[in-house]
């Protein structure tokens, strides 16, 4: 396994992408040093979910080049939705990345257990709540080790306080191994909680319009007004067109 | 002369709660038994009336069958035909479901197999057959490539229908969790096509049944359709009609027992997970 430090990151460099008559990233280059969480917010229609896209290796950008530590590494993925197989159980749906990463797939139990699912281990995903079935979706992304995680606004599908419980959750499990992440939120609260730095994007192609860097120590409370101050901050940036 | 009808639970007095649906059931069954009254009460009437030895009366036909259903011949060439059968469509799904699966995911593969798919469902089952029979002779290789070609086609657009229906998110799922192929095929492919995957089997097995019977009638020396041609070189109307008879009453059952019952099976995520 790569030690913390020397997990590469993600660097997006002179990235550019158009879909059929609009152009959503021209010339776009963004970091993300080893460790670090990168928060993107910004209105719909800015090109986050596309630039995780292009991450994670879904899309291929037109122009620029992608590294990240998941090329040689392992990549995980929480979504909007859960994305289970609904036709085995929360188990075999964490065994099976498991697996597929070339890992023990006996590290799947403990992996649900850390996010409070032991005892649905054996459940069908269509049995769970959608809180429960988003735990799922948490648990196979970091039961796998990754060296980079995105996070495609995993919890807005989602009622607010169970959000919250599953933010938290986030943020212990983010802090118990060091790896490159993206948060793509339209949360601002959500944003400044979870990362280490927010970029805040906006335009069509997407530029970057301003970012913050968070250095609250872990863990972190929901409650922390120095974070709530940021959070308006970035409400207004948001707002300011 | 049995009625090919499957036997339902008579509703009984004592039972309150689920009466409703068991009543709708028995009057189902009740409606399947007098179609087949009537068609053995409408045969009876015309046998009667032509008195011919061309159109056997029920109770004769019926005599041949229990003398099939207790014989040794029925059995023993109802098994060639049955492992024929299976090895034809065996060879048939197979074709068809990776056939399809490539047509669903790729546009060129789609392109490339759809004259063959649409020459392959025209094609009479019958020309197959005959074919068939010049090339490969009496060789076990002569019915099961007739089957295979017969069913294929039918199955590959069935399932090329199916793959429409995978969602794009679990593909992607699988992508970026870098599931192998079999992790694919198996977990995500085969269960998002299982409907269409039974629905093909349930079309290629029909048209297996008819494709086996012509094979053996022209180029095989045994199984159900020689035995159809022998009763029928001796004219014996009554022996073609129960040998058509017991041979369409045995695929029923599998079809409606084997193949509804692997169909559950393959659904049962979907109960355990309604429960």
């Amino acid at each position: 396994m790569t030690a913390g430090n020397t997990v590469p990151g993600i660097v997006l460099d002179g990235v550019s992408k158009s879909f059929p008559g609009r152009t959503i990233l021209d010339d776009f280059s963004l970091s993300v040093a080893p460790g670090e969480l990168v928060a993107l917010v910004g209105a719909s229609g800015t090109g986050k979910t596309t630039l995780l896209n292009i991450v994670a290796g879904l899309e291929p950008p037109d122009r620029g080049s992608v590294r990240s530590g998941a090329d040689g590494g392992r990549l995980g993925v929480v979504f909007q939705q859960p994305r289970l197989l609904d036709w085995v159980s929360a188990r075999v749906n964490v065994e099976l990345a498991l697996k597929a990463a070339g890992l023990s797939p006996g590290d799947a139990l403990p992996a649900l257990a850390a996010v409070g699912l032991a005892g649905h281990a054996d459940e069908h995903p269509s049995r769970l709540s959608g809180g429960q079935r988003q735990r799922v979706a948490v648990a196979r992304a970091f039961a796998i080790e990754p060296e980079v995680v995105l996070l495609d606004e995993p919890f807005s599908a989602l009622d607010e306080l169970t959000a919250r419980r599953l933010r938290l959750l986030l943020q212990d499990l983010w802090s118990r191994r060091s790896r490159a992440g993206l948060l793509v939120t339209h949360s601002p609260g959500e944003a400044v909680f979870l990362s280490d730095r927010v970029v805040v994007l906006s335009g069509s192609p997407a530029r970057v319009a301003a970012e913050y860097r968070i250095d609250r120590p872990r863990p972190r409370s929901p409650e922390d007004p120095e974070l709530f101050d940021l959070q308006r901050r970035i409400v207004s940036d948001l707002t300011r067109d | 002369m049995s009625a090919p009808v499957v036997t339902q639970i008579p509703p009984h007095a004592d039972a309150q709660p689920e009466d409703a649906p068991r009543r709708r059931r028995g009057r189902g069954a009740a409606a399947a038994g007098a179609f087949v009254a009537i068609l053995l009460g409408g045969w009876q009437i015309m046998a009667g009336t032509l008195d011919s030895v061309l159109v056997p009366g029920v109770p004769e036909i019926g005599t041949y069958v229990v003398h099939l259903a207790t014989s040794t011949a029925f059995y023993s060439a109802l098994g060639v035909t049955l492992l024929r059968v299976t090895l034809g469509f065996a060879l048939a799904f197979v074709l068809g479901a990776a056939v399809g699966i490539a047509m669903g995911r790729s546009p060129l593969a789609r392109r490339f197999f759809e004259p063959g798919v649409l020459i392959g469902l025209t094609v009479p089952g019958l020309v197959w057959a005959l074919l068939c029979v010049i090339w490969f002779g009496v060789d076990l290789v002569n019915p099961v490539v007739a089957i295979a070609l017969s069913a294929a086609p039918a199955l590959s657009l069935s399932v090329y229908q199916g793959t429409r229906t995978i969602d794009a998110q679990l593909l992607e799922m699988a992508h970026v969790y870098r599931f192998p192929p079999g992790f694919r095929l198996r977990y995500l492919w085969l269960p998002s096509l299982a409907p269409a995957l039974f629905a093909g089997a349930r079309l290629g097995l029909s048209l297996a049944w008819k494709v086996i019977v012509l094979v053996e009638i022209f180029g095989m020396s045994s199984g159900v359709g020689y035995e159809i041609n022998n009763e029928f070189a001796a004219q014996n109307v009554a022996g073609v009609l129960a040998w058509t008879v017991m041979f369409a009453l045995v695929m029923a059952v599998l079809e409606y027992g084997l193949l509804q019952g692997a169909e559950n099976r393959a659904g049962r995520w979907r109960k355990v997970a309604r429960i």
